[in-house]
C-alpha cells in the first residue's frame, strides 16, 4: 500500500514537473536584421547583449541576420514579400521616411519602465531630444524608431597641435578659424583636409551658416539656376577660395579619396577635419586609445543667420515590425539594446557617444557633449547640399577644383549657373 | 493527318528551356519596358501602386545633366578604352603568335588582370597606384626626376577620368589577347609562308591576310566590347563609392542610384527612370550590334 502511494506520488509528480516543463519549452523566436557587420564593434557589443538577454528570458531565441548597410537595399524587398523580420535598425531619418510604413507606433512603450531603466520610464532614461528628433520625421509625428548611437557633425580635430602651435580657445567664428589656421600653419602643421566622401559638407555648412538650411535645400533645388547669384554663394566661394591661396589645406585636397584624407588627421599630419563623432572609432586602429581629440561646432560667418546650436546630428534607431506577433517582447529587447549596461560599453567599445542621459561620455568626446547639449536645430546631413541628388555631383566636382585651387570663386559660381 | 512522331521529344527537351528563358529574361524585360513608363517608388512596389507617366521618365533623363554625362562618359569609355584595349590586345597576340620564347608564360602574366577580382584590382589602383601621397606613379616619376609628372593628382576631378580609363583597360587587354590569339591561330601558316616568299613585308602580311581573316573575330570581340562598356558599373563604383562623381559616372551608376536612392540622404526613388535608363541602355547594344554586323557581313571565305 505504501509502496503504491508512493510510486502515484512520484508519477503525479512527474506529470506535475513535465507539464510545467512543456510550458517552459513554449519558446519565441525574434528575427533581428542588423545594419551592422558582424566585425564590427557596434555589432560585437550588439550580440553578446542579445545573448544576455536571451539568458534573462529563457525561452526567448534572437536570431540576428547581419546585413551590414546593404541593408538599404534588401530590408524594404523582404518586408514586401512577408518575410518575418521583426527588428531592424539604420539611421534614424532613414528608418522613419523610407521604412516608416513598416513600422509598429511605439508611443506607448515610453512610459514603461524595464529592468535596465532602473525603475523609470523609458522616456527618463534615454535622450529627450533624439525621441524628438524621430518623432518629427514621420507624418503624424508618432514615433516609429528607438534612437540609439547618437553622433554630431562638426570639426575633429587635433588638440596637441592646437596647444603647440598656441591656440587656447576652439574656433566660434569664420576670422577665429583662419586665426588659428594662421597658428597652425606657422607652427608646422597642415590645418585642415577633406576627401572626396565629405567634400560637400564643406559648402553645405558655410551656407547654412549664412543663410539657414531650408535655403540651402532650395539654392541646390533651383531648376533656373538664379539663387546661385545671392551673395551668400560668392561670399562662401571667396572663403575656400582664401583657405586654399593660403595654404591651409592639405597639398593632396583635390585628389582625397576616401579614406586618406583622415588617414592623414590620424597620422598627425593634418589637424582638423568636418566628419562625424565617428570618426574616434573608424580611426582607433591608427591613432590608438591615446590620441588627444577634441571637437567644435562649424564657425558662424560674417553676415550669418546660423551658430553652434545648428548642427547635423542623428543616430541609428531600432523598429519594430507591425505584423511582430510579440511586439512587447521585441521592444523588451530593444530597451535592453539601449538602456543601462549596454548602452553604457556600445559607448565604450565603439567609442560613440550613449543614448543614456545620464551615462559617461568616452573621454575621445568629452568637446562634443557640451556641443550636444546646446543644440537647437537639426541639419540634414551636409546641411541640405545634398538634396538634389542630379546637382550634388556638379557641385562636389567644382567645389573639389576650388579647394584644390585650380578654379577661382567666380569661375566656381558660374560653373554652378550653367 | 499523319502526327509528327516528334513533337512529344521537342516539347520535352525544348520545354525547360523555354520556359527558364521566358521566365529569366523575357518577363523581366517586359517588365522592365513597361515600368519605365510610370513612376515607380520602390522595386517592390505592387502594379497597383504605380502612377503612369508616359515618356516622361525619358524627357527627364534627357533633361538632366548628370545623366547625359554619364552617356558621354559611356561613349568615351567605349571609344577610346575600345581603341586602347583593341590596338594593345592586337599588337600582344601578334607578338604571341610570331613564335616568341616562353609564349604561355607572357600569355598567362597578360592575363592574369581578370583572374583578379575587378574590386581588388580597383582599389589598388586608386588607393595605391594613383595616391598623391605614397602612389606608385608618384614615386616613379619622383625617382626618374620627373617632378611635375609626379605631382600630378590622378584622382582630382581634372584627370579621374583618363584614370579610370587607364586602370579598366590594363584588365581588359589579356582578355581580348586571348580571343585575337585564338583566331590568329586558326589562320593556316602556309598563307603567311607564301606571302614571305612572295617578298611580304610582316606589317603587310597584317593587314593583308591578318586583319581581312580576323573580320568574324572581330566583330564578334565588338559586340563584346559594347556589352561589356554599356554595364559599366564595379570600376565606377570603386573611384566613386559614395556619390557618383560627374567624371566616373556612367548610365550603370545612374540607374543604380534611381532604383535605390542616393546613399548618405534620404530621397525620392524611382524605380521607373531606372528602368528608363536600362531601356535605353538595351537599344544602344542593339543598335552596335546591328551596325556592326552590318560593317563586317559574315563572310564565306573558308581556310
Amino acid at each position: 500500500m505504501k509502496r503504491t502511494l508512493v510510486v502515484a506520488a512520484a508519477v503525479a509528480m512527474a506529470v506535475f514537473a513535465l507539464s510545467g516543463c512543456a510550458k517552459k519549452v513554449e519558446s519565441t523566436k525574434l528575427v533581428y536584421w542588423s545594419m551592422w557587420n558582424q566585425t564590427e564593434p557596434q555589432a560585437q557589443v550588439i550580440e553578446a547583449a542579445v545573448r544576455d538577454f536571451e539568458s534573462k528570458n529563457p525561452g526567448v531565441s534572437v536570431e540576428i541576420n547581419w546585413n551590414g548597410r546593404e541593408i538599404r537595399k534588401t530590408l524594404q524587398p523582404a518586408l514586401d514579400n512577408k518575410q518575418v523580420i521583426d527588428l531592424w535598425d539604420e539611421d534614424i531619418e532613414r528608418v522613419v521616411k523610407t521604412w516608416g510604413a513598416y513600422a509598429l507606433r511605439l508611443d506607448d512603450y515610453l512610459g514603461k519602465s524595464f529592468p535596465t531603466t532602473g525603475g523609470k520610464a523609458y522616456k527618463d532614461s534615454v535622450m529627450g531630444s533624439l525621441v524628438d528628433l524621430a518623432r518629427s520625421y514621420s507624418s503624424d509625428k508618432g514615433l516609429y524608431a528607438v534612437p540609439y548611437q547618437p553622433f554630431l557633425f562638426a570639426f575633429m580635430y587635433n588638440k596637441e597641435h592646437f596647444a603647440k602651435a598656441g591656440v587656447t580657445a576652439t574656433p566660434r567664428s569664420w576670422d577665429e578659424l583662419l586665426d588659428a589656421m594662421a597658428k597652425l600653419k606657422s607652427a608646422g602643421f597642415v590645418p585642415m583636409t577633406v576627401d572626396d566622401a565629405y567634400m560637400d559638407t564643406l559648402p553645405g555648412y558655410y551656407l547654412a551658416r549664412a543663410k539657414g538650411y531650408p535655403w540651402v535645400q532650395s539654392l541646390v533645388k533651383d531648376k533656373t539656376n538664379a539663387m546661385w547669384d545671392d551673395p551668400a554663394v560668392m561670399q562662401m566661394a571667396k572663403a575656400f577660395e582664401n583657405l586654399a591661396k593660403m595654404g591651409y589645406l592639405s597639398k593632396t585636397v583635390s585628389s582625397n579619396k576616401w579614406p586618406a584624407g583622415q588617414q592623414d588627421v590620424a597620422s598627425g599630419a593634418v589637424t582638423m577635419y568636418l566628419n562625424g563623432t565617428w570618426l574616434v572609432n573608424e580611426i582607433m586602429g591608427t591613432t590608438g586609445p591615446d590620441f588627444k581629440w577634441g571637437t567644435f561646432s562649424f564657425p558662424t560667418v560674417p553676415n550669418g543667420k546660423d551658430d553652434g546650436t545648428a548642427a547635423n546630428y542623428g543616430a541609428q534607431a531600432f523598429q519594430i515590425n507591425k505584423n511582430c506577433a510579440t511586439p512587447d517582447l521585441a521592444f523588451a529587447l530593444v530597451a535592453h539594446l539601449t538602456t543601462g549596461a549596454w548602452d553604457a560599453e556600445l559607448a565604450k567599445k565603439s567609442y560613440g557617444v550613449p543614448v543614456g542621459g545620464t551615462t559617461e561620455w568616452p573621454a575621445q568626446l568629452a568637446e562634443a557633449k557640451a556641443i550636444f547639449e546646446n543644440l537647437k536645430t537639426c541639419y540634414p546631413w551636409a546641411a541640405g547640399i545634398q538634396a538634389d541628388t542630379d546637382k550634388l555631383p556638379v557641385i562636389v566636382e567644382n567645389f573639389t577644383r576650388l579647394v584644390g585651387g585650380t578654379v577661382t570663386a567666380e569661375q566656381f559660381v558660374a560653373a554652378m549657373k550653367r | 493527318m499523319k502526327k509528327n512522331p516528334y513533337t512529344l521529344m521537342k516539347v520535352a527537351f525544348l520545354g525547360p528551356a523555354v520556359l527558364a528563358y521566358v521566365g529569366i529574361f523575357l518577363y523581366p524585360t517586359l517588365r522592365t519596358t513597361v515600368m519605365s513608363f510610370f513612376t515607380v517608388g520602390s522595386i517592390t512596389d505592387a502594379m497597383g501602386k504605380w502612377t503612369f507617366a508616359g515618356l516622361g521618365n525619358y524627357a527627364d533623363l534627357f533633361a538632366s545633366t548628370l545623366f547625359m554625362r554619364s552617356v558621354s562618359n559611356l561613349g568615351g569609355i567605349w571609344l577610346f578604352g575600345g581603341l586602347i584595349v583593341f590596338a594593345f590586345a592586337m599588337l600582344f597576340a601578334v607578338i604571341l603568335t610570331s613564335g616568341v620564347r616562353f609564349k604561355s608564360f607572357w600569355r598567362a602574366v597578360i592575363y592574369l588582370p581578370n583572374v583578379i577580382s575587378a574590386v581588388a584590382m580597383g582599389t589598388m589602383w586608386m588607393q595605391y597606384v594613383y595616391s598623391s601621397r605614397y602612389g606608385l606613379l608618384k614615386g616613379l616619376f619622383s625617382s626618374l626626376g620627373l617632378e611635375r609628372l609626379a605631382a600630378i593628382p590622378w584622382t582630382s576631378p581634372d584627370y579621374i577620368f583618363g584614370a579610370l580609363l587607364v586602370a579598366y583597360c590594363f584588365g581588359m587587354v589579356g582578355y581580348f589577347m586571348l580571343i585575337f590569339m585564338a583566331g590568329i591561330e586558326k589562320i593556316p601558316a602556309d598563307f603567311y609562308e607564301a606571302a614571305t616568299i612572295d617578298g611580304a613585308s610582316r606589317a603587310a602580311q597584317f593587314w593583308k591576310i591578318t586583319v581581312p581573316l580576323l573580320k568574324g573575330v572581330l566583330r564578334t570581340s565588338l559586340v563584346l566590347w559594347t556589352i561589356s562598356t554599356v554595364g559599366f558599373f564595379v570600376w565606377s563604383m570603386i573611384f566613386s563609392p559614395l556619390n557618383p562623381e560627374p567624371g566616373t559616372v556612367t548610365p550603370m551608376v545612374y540607374m543604380y542610384q534611381m532604383v535605390f536612392g542616393a546613399n548618405m540622404v534620404v530621397t525620392d526613388r524611382n524605380v521607373g527612370a531606372g528602368a528608363a535608363v536600362g531601356v535605353i541602355l538595351s537599344l544602344m547594344v542593339l543598335a552596335i550590334f546591328l551596325v556592326s554586323s552590318r560593317i563586317a557581313r559574315e563572310d564565306d571565305l573558308e581556310y
